[in-house]
Order: structure tokens, then sequence, then C-alpha cells
């Protein structure tokens, strides 16, 4: 379904109003009509034509491919479906990927293993399983035409859906799809090489693209239900607070008001439309219990991580040679700290979910990064089995990390659901709550030292952080003597060989609830490090590019540095006012490196004019995705390392809306220059990656042209600014 | 160290036909402090939990679980016992810093 | 409404076969193992008579409702005496520990465990002549899922 412009896409609304009806075949309320992307229930049918469960070709030829990880814009609908169908060996063009059902998945005992999206993990993850899903579907529909006409398998060929016998014989998989459904699935399957990809490694068109540029991608926060009413909630603003006490009877008589609906630490209230429930919530008396994180402030907790600089005993993260030898013997040391605040991924589409609840069975529709996280949250709040639950996966508008482990836009929207049986509710977050309860990058400060000997050579390095963990509470055994393993990246995992080195780690939790949001941990290292690898570089009086390339030697991350180093022109001359800056990060499995061109006006509006950008992820599979994936990991750190801060005052997050927390703007946007260098033999993450590289070598470049090192983000703090 | 165990709470029917099975749900309040817990600098929350809970019927023991620190916060068990006579349940718990708490029900048999 | 009950397809084995769980050697495994023979003096044991129930998904691994029933006349002559339940990832891999009896009339009990992260389950049975049967059930914890 696509339109040509945006006046047919609205005058075509009516056609997409979903119409709910039961089937008698699940004896669950199903869409009736096709939502792009969404698992159309005959597809979904137990009954379909299976080939493996990751396949269903049907008679017509259509080849659907079951997707368990979520699109978010990152390419993966397309690019999981490119894997399977490259062994499968399909007529690209009939192919339809879909998102495997959750409630199948669950009554099928998780038969598609892991749906969570994240950590820039899909294709990596989950490739070697789903091509040999494609591989052995194949090989059923060959032995499925064999055995119709009596030859053996070994000689039939498969190629573009067309099963082919060297006696001329000839048929499609939609003809013997039936048939090759009732075989054993073989186990022993063999997967082509890269080398050999004629799908993957393409860049066809993408199956999310479309929909996304012209306004008909339907997204959790379209989804209409007859009798649907809608909810805006607001949670307790000071974290961990509860509810004291609210006063409906100040709302309930307000236009279009249906009810209020409260659980320990928020409030919501249902109305016919959603201005109307958000007006009356905005109106309602409520009064949140005290307490004292209701004192902290952006200033306390950084006075707070402080304690973790100053402490005296703190865990080791790595430890290499003897730094307190090297830096005694040391000609020049050089001591520096940096640091930077919360950061919210600040998803275009607020958080929001649709849920219904009737007869014992309950329907979630949401954006999700993990359908299973969505139906296991919705399961424990509501007390329904698992299997009387079904989760429509719709395309998320952004995840970034949101939309995963964190699922309380649904845990709320069920817990409505539930107190107002038979009516479908909408729940959706205002920007406003939205920006308030994230679950923000964490806070950090860093101090670092490093050494160099009389000729400028980098002998020793002392890393000492004090930041904030994620993990503690979600993972907590990853937990090792103190140390947390992610929020350690860059340092902990360093490339440099540098023979004296001491990561320290001493973690600090202030109330505010920390998540996973894009890149993580190599949002802020990267910046850390590299920046100061480059202060390093100038007290030694050396080039940094240089500086840096003998204590790579030998690394996967050399040839990234040396290849941005190549498309930026490094060591030949910049025009005048431009200056440069460099960085090398490896993160999620791939490796990156980036230089950009800069020039300041003014000493403090910026005009970013190039940005070279590398990346080695072993294999790449879509080629034009992950070109898209290094546009966009290097437009978001342009925007994390500018304008981007959530501060804290009285216990709660002051910002509300994009005003407060602006986003990169396009018109901001530099050149990009991407550099795809997938050396083989490994399969690395495209969706983190960029971002880690980026950062840093504007740091770097913004030294070169002011002179003064910023060693803390956002850089408006230091009233810079990119040019418009 | 004070004992954080705190009251219990019980479904017992107040009656039963001899020979009948009858369910019995027992929960006391403790928070089950696993002892690998952080806090927000990073040091363990030493452990702290209910360790034992038994119960007796007319005098005999009939159910008894010893808890490890993955029992969830507020320990919840539900079992059966054979109704044979007229008596008294007596339900018991016992953490790792000396908490005892003890509820007894008494039981109809006809 | 049938419970949630599900064996993997992995795990299914012919009556009296013995069971290992199919998961290459961790530290963790090992602590599983070190745990079962120490309190048993094996670590293989038949997979059957017992029925583990856990949720296929739990959210935060917090609070997972747990039911283990055994098939099991419950008489003085034959009855289950003990039920021991595993996690194979915890740091502990002993969770808790019932001793039953006939005067219990059924063998079965329900209660809420922590599972630190996502792995298998495992539910020893002890009979009154000594013999043991067991299950194993996967619990998949999606709130650590995400970077």
């Amino acid at each position: 379904m696509t339109h040509n412009t945006i006046k047919e896409a609205i005058e075509n609304v009516s056609r997409r109003e979903f119409l709910v009806k039961s089937t008698a075949a699940t004896g669950a309320l199903a869409i009736g009509f096709q939502l792009p992307g969404v698992a159309v229930a005959a597809n979904s049918a137990d009954t379909a034509p299976e080939v493996t469960h990751w396949v269903v070709i049907q008679p017509d030829d259509t080849v659907v491919i079951r997707i368990a990880r979520s699109e978010l814009g990152q390419g993966s609908f397309t690019g999981l479906a490119q894997l399977v169908a490259e062994e499968l060996q399909c007529d690209w063009s009939k192919v339809q990927p879909e998102y495997a059902d959750v409630n199948m998945h669950i009554r099928r005992n998780r038969i598609f293993k892991s749906m969570s999206t994240g950590g820039s993990r899909s294709i990596r993850d989950s490739n070697e399983y789903i091509r040999k899903a494609g591989a052995a579907a194949r090989q059923m529909l060959v032995s499925a035409a064999a055995s119709q006409w009596g030859v053996p398998a070994d000689e039939c060929r498969a190629q573009d859906s067309v099963i082919s016998h060297s006696s001329g014989k000839s048929t499609t998989y939609g003809k013997v799809a039936a048939l090759a459904a009732t075989l054993d699935i073989p186990t022993d399957v063999v997967l082509k090489s890269p080398s050999d990809w004629k799908i993957a490694g393409t860049s066809p068109a993408r199956f999310d693209i479309p929909a996304k540029t012209n306004g008909s991608q339907m997204y959790a926060s379209d989804v209409r239900l007859p009798g649907m009413l809608y909810a805006s909630v607001v949670r307790s603003p000071v974290f961990g607070g509860t509810l004291k006490s609210y006063d409906e009877s100040k709302v309930l008589g307000m236009r279009g008001v249906k009810r209020v609906v409260a659980d320990a630490d928020w409030v919501a209230v249902v109305a016919d439309n959603w201005w109307r429930a958000n007006k009356a919530l905005l109106a309602l008396p409520v009064e949140w219990e005290e307490s004292e994180n209701d004192n902290v402030s952006s200033d306390s907790i950084m006075k707070f991580l402080r304690t973790g600089i100053d402490a005296t005993d703190v865990p080791v993260a790595r430890k290499d040679g003897d730094v307190d030898a090297a830096f005694a013997d040391a000609a020049k040391v050089i001591e520096a700290e940096y640091h930077s605040g919360f950061l919210n991924h600040a998803t275009m589409e607020p958080q929001n979910a649709v849920a219904l609840y009737a007869d014992d069975r309950l329907e979630v529709w949401c954006g999700t990064q993990n359908g299973e996280a969505t139906i296991a949250s919705a399961s424990e709040t509501s007390g329904i089995p698992l299997e009387n639950i079904i989760v429509h996966r719709m395309h998320a508008g952004g995840g970034f990390g949101r939309r995963g482990g964190h699922q309380d836009y649904t845990k709320q929207a069920v817990k409505i659901a539930m107190d107002m049986p038979g009516t479908p509710v909408r729940l959706q977050w205002s920007r406003e709550e939205d920006m308030r309860q994230g679950r923000y990058r964490p806070v950090s400060l860093v101090k670092l030292r490093g050494a160099l000997d009389e000729n400028g050579n980098w002998t020793a390095w002392h890393v000492r952080q004090a930041d904030q963990s994620i993990i503690v509470t979600v993972r907590p055994n990853m937990i090792k003597n103190g140390v947390d393993p992610i929020n350690t990246r860059s340092f902990a995992d360093n490339p440099y060989t540098v023979a004296n080195f001491v990561d320290e780690y001493a973690m600090r939790n202030p109330h505010v609830p920390p998540g996973f949001c894009r890149a993580v941990a190599h949002t802020n290292n990267p910046f850390y490090r590299e920046c100061f690898i480059d202060e390093l570089a100038h007290a030694a009086g050396k080039d940094p590019y240089e500086f840096r390339r003998p204590f790579l030697q030998g690394t996967k991350d050399l040839p990234l540095l040396d290849a941005v180093a190549r498309g930026i022109g490094w060591g030949k001359p910049a025009k005048e006012g431009v200056h440069r800056g460099i960085a090398v990060v490896d993160s999620y499995g791939s490796y990156t490196a980036a230089a950009v061109e800069l020039s300041v006006e003014g000493g403090t509006v910026i005009d970013v004019h190039r940005v070279v950008i590398a990346i080695d992820s072993g294999h790449v599979v879509h080629p034009d995705a992950v070109k898209a994936q290094m546009e966009g990991g290097v437009i978001w750190g342009l925007s994390f390392i500018m304008n981007e801060e959530i501060t804290i005052e009285n216990g709660r997050v002051v910002q509300g809306n994009f005003t407060d927390y602006p986003v990169l703007k396009l018109v901001h946007t530099p050149k990009i220059e991407p550099i795809i260098m997938p050396s083989g033999g490994f399969w690395g993450g495209v969706g983190e990656p960029p971002i880690g590289a980026v950062i840093p070598a504007i740091g770097n470049a913004l030294f070169q042209a002011t002179g003064k090192r910023i060693r803390s983000m956002p850089l408006k703090n230091h009233g810079f600014s990119y040019k418009t | 160290m004070k004992s954080r165990l705190g009251k219990a709470r019980l479904r017992v029917p107040k009656s039963a036909k001899r020979g009948e099975l009858v369910e019995i749900r027992t929960m006391a309040e403790h928070p089950m402090e696993s002892g690998f817990r952080y806090n927000n600098v990073g040091k363990l929350i030493p452990r702290h939990i209910a360790t034992e809970f038994v119960c007796k019927y007319n005098g005999r023991e009939v159910f008894r679980a010893a808890l490890h620190p993955a029992v969830s916060t507020n320990p919840y068990f539900l079992f059966y016992l054979v109704a044979e006579q007229s008596g008294e349940l007596v339900f018991s718990w016992a953490d790792d810093r000396g908490g005892a708490v003890t509820e007894v029900r008494t039981i109809s048999v006809t | 409404m049938p419970s949630v009950s599900r064996r993997r397809a992995l795990h299914v084995l012919a009556a009296g076969a013995c069971l290992l769980v199919v998961r290459p050697a961790t530290a963790t495994r090992e602590a599983l193992v070190t745990a079962l023979r120490e309190t048993f003096g094996q670590s293989l044991m038949a997979r059957e008579r017992v029925k583990l129930e856990l949720p296929l998904l739990a959210e935060s691994g917090n609070v997972v409702p747990v039911t283990v029933s055994v098939d099991s006349p419950m008489t003085e002559a034959d009855h289950v005496s003990a039920i021991h339940l595993f996690a194979e990832r915890n740091h502990l891999p002993q969770v808790v520990s019932v001793t039953l009896g006939p005067w219990n009339g059924k063998a079965e009990f329900k209660s809420r465990i922590r599972l630190a992260e996502s792995q298998q389950v495992l539910a020893v049975a002890v009979m009154s002549d000594g013999s043991l049967f067991s299950d194993v059930a996967d619990v998949e914890v999606t709130y650590s899922s995400c970077g």
C-alpha cells in the first residue's frame, strides 16, 4: 500500500480504521486489516504453509519471512529477511517480511528465540540460525519437488523460487510448499559463503522506508479501535516517589472524562479523546509523598560522583604493568577531569501502548524493542497467563534502548485496561511525561592521568571512573568485584598497547533511573579517552594521529584510523580556518574511526564541514542501511555533544520538551562521508558503533580550532552552538 | 543486627472432613535481602533472609522449607495436608538474625 | 486452560533415561553439578514423575511463580519425602528445599522465586525409597534485554 502524496494518504485514513473481529480459529481478537509489517492473521495461523517456522510460502509464491527482532529504523526488518532469502534462494520480489507473532512464539516454546533488539545485535546474534532456517527451507522444498518427480534431490536446482531438474521438469516454491511443510527440518545444512551472496550484501529497496516517508506508516500511536478511550498519565516526578492523594471529583465532571485510574506511583485520566484526558490530568489535584530524593539536584549529584574520584579503595577494572613506577619516572604527567550529564532517548514517538482486556484475554499494541518483554510485562501486571495475551508489535517511532526492557507504558496501559474490561484503552504519554520519565544515559565523572617520557612517548595512563551503573538494577550478576563491565567499556577494553594502565571504577548511583541509551557508555567514555589522548599528544608536541599509531599496531582498529585520516586529508594542509580532529573507537563488535573538519566563528559558532566515518563490521548485509546507520549515528553524536542535557532540580527532571531539550536540526547536518570496509570473518554491529567515534573527533577538532580544551558535554554549556 | 521478619499471613480452612485434602497458603513479611544486591556506592548489601519455615499439625511436623536467597521477598508457600484430627496447626518462621515468628490456627475435623 | 508446562524438544528423553541439561559447561553449570552431587551424591537423574511449572518468560525475575508437583500415591510406603529446587545461573544454585510426607496427601507446593537471569531451573524429588526423579524448565528473563 503506497501513496504518492500526503493528500492521498490523508484521504485514505478511513481505510485505515482498524476493524476488530473475532476469529473462531484462534478464539482471540485479531486485527482484520493489514498493517504494514504487522503479522497478518492468516500468516500467523498455525495452519499456514510453514517451511520451517521462519518462512511461510503461499501458493502464489509469496514468501513471508518472519522477523523476531524489531524494526526501529535501523533496517533490520529488511536485513534479516535478506539473510533468510539468500539461503532460501527465493525470488526476492516476492518476499514480505512480517513480525513473528509473539503469542505463537509463546505457544511454541520460544521458537523464534530472542526478540530483543538492542546492543546492535539483531544481525550479528541471529544471522546464523536464521540463515540455517533459510537453507533448511530450501532443502525441504527441493526434497518435496524431488519426491513428487521421483528423482534424487541432488539432481535438482533451486533458484529464484523455481526448482528445476535436468530432465526439464520445473515447479515453483509455492506449488510444493504445502508438501515441504510436512517434511522434517534438516539440521545439517551448509551455509553459503558471503562471497557467493546475491541478495545479502546488496541494497534492495527497504520495506520500511516508503511508508515512513509518505506519512502512511502506522505506529502504535495510530491504532484506533471501535469504542476506544484515551488516557494520559503522570508518574511521580521525583523518581521512586509514591502517590499520596488525588482528588478525582475535580475532573470527573470535565468534558469527555470517563475515569481516573491510579496505581502506587502514577495516576491517569481516561477520556473520549486524548486532549481532554490530558487537560483533565493537568487540572487534577495530585499530591506525591515526600522523600529525601526531593532535594537531589545535578549539583548534588556531581558532588556525589566526586566522592568516587576522591575515594581511596576503589575496584580495579583492569591493571597492566606498574603505573605507579611509570608515573614516578615520567618526564611529564598530564591530568584532566572530564564529565557529562544525563541524556534522554527522546524518541520521536513518545511512549504509548494500547490495551484491551476482555474475557480473561489481553491484547496489546505497542512499538517495542522486545516482544517478549512486552508480553512478560503484560502478563505479570495483569496476572493473565502468557498464552492468553496477544501482542501486536508495531514499528517503533524510535527505540534507541527506551523500548526494550523498560515496559512501563505497557504496564500502565494494561493496568488501566484491566480497570475497564471490554474497552480498548490507548495510553499516550505527553511529551513532557516522556522527557521526565526516561531511562537516562547515566552521569559520569572521570579523572585521567597520563605519563610521557622525555621523548614524548606515552608510557602510562590511569583512569578513575565515578559513574552510575545501569546493570546494577537490570542485571546485577554481571557486576564482578564492584566493577560494571558495561560502563568500563572503552577503558577496560581499550586497544592501545601502552605497557602501564589502570582503570578504576567507583560506582555512584543517584536516584535518577538509568537506561541503555544508544551507544550506552560509548556516548561518553570515548570522548574522555580520545580527547585525553589528544591532550597527551599535544603535551608531547606530536601529531594526534601519529601519536596513536604505534600503540595500535596489529589491531583491527588501526586500518580504520588510517582510512579516516586518508579520507579527511590528514597531513595535507586544510583550508584557511578549517581544523581537524580524529578519533578511533571499537564497540559492539565493530571497529570505527572518525575524522572531522570544522570551523569556529566568533569563538563560539561551530560549522562542521565534513565528517569522514569508517566502520569495519566484518560483514555487511545491506550496504545502504549501514551507510544510513553511519549517517544517523553521526547525527546522533553531533546532537549529543552540542545540545542535549537532562538536568535535575528538586529530585526531578527540569526539561519537558524539545524547546529545552533541543536535538540536532537538519540544517546542522554536515557532509558525511561513510567508509564501509568490512574485513570479513566476524559479525559486528552497526547501529551504535559510529557514535563513539564522531563525538571525540568533534572535541578534538574544537581544540585545534580554539586552543581551548573542552572536557565536558554538552558544548552549549560552554557557549557553543552550531552555525545555522 | 535486628531481624526484619514481620507478620505472617495465612489462609487455612477452619474445618474439614476427615481424610479431606486441604490447601494451606502461607506468607511471612521478610525482605529476603539476598546479599547479591549492591547499594548506591557499589557495595554489597549484607544478606538477611528467612531460612526456615515449618508447619506442625498436632505436634507432628508436616511441612518444612529450607529457604535460600533465591526465594522472593515475603516468602510464600502453598501446600496440602490431609485433615486427620481436630487440633492445632502451628506455623513458624526463622531467619538468619535470630528472628522468629509463630502463628497458630485451629482446625475442626469431623 | 492448560497450565504452562513446557518441555523443550532437546530435553525430551525416554522414560528412565538420564537427564543432563544440554548446555556447554560454564562456571555456573559446574556450581549446579557440584550442588547436586553434594546434595544427592549424583548429578544425573531420570526426568519423569515430576512436573515443574514456571512461566516461559519473566519480566524482572524477582517474583517468578513456581509450582512443583510429583506423581506419587503419598502413602506411608510410597511417598515423596523431599523436593529440591535449583537454579542453574543464580549466584547460589540452591533455591528452596521442601520436606514432605504421606500426611500431605498431595506432593505439590507453590512458591515465588528469584531468577538472576535467563536460565534453567531444576526440580529434584526424593522418594521414600531413596530414588530420585526430576524435571527442568527454562525461564527467559526479559528485563535484562538491551545493551
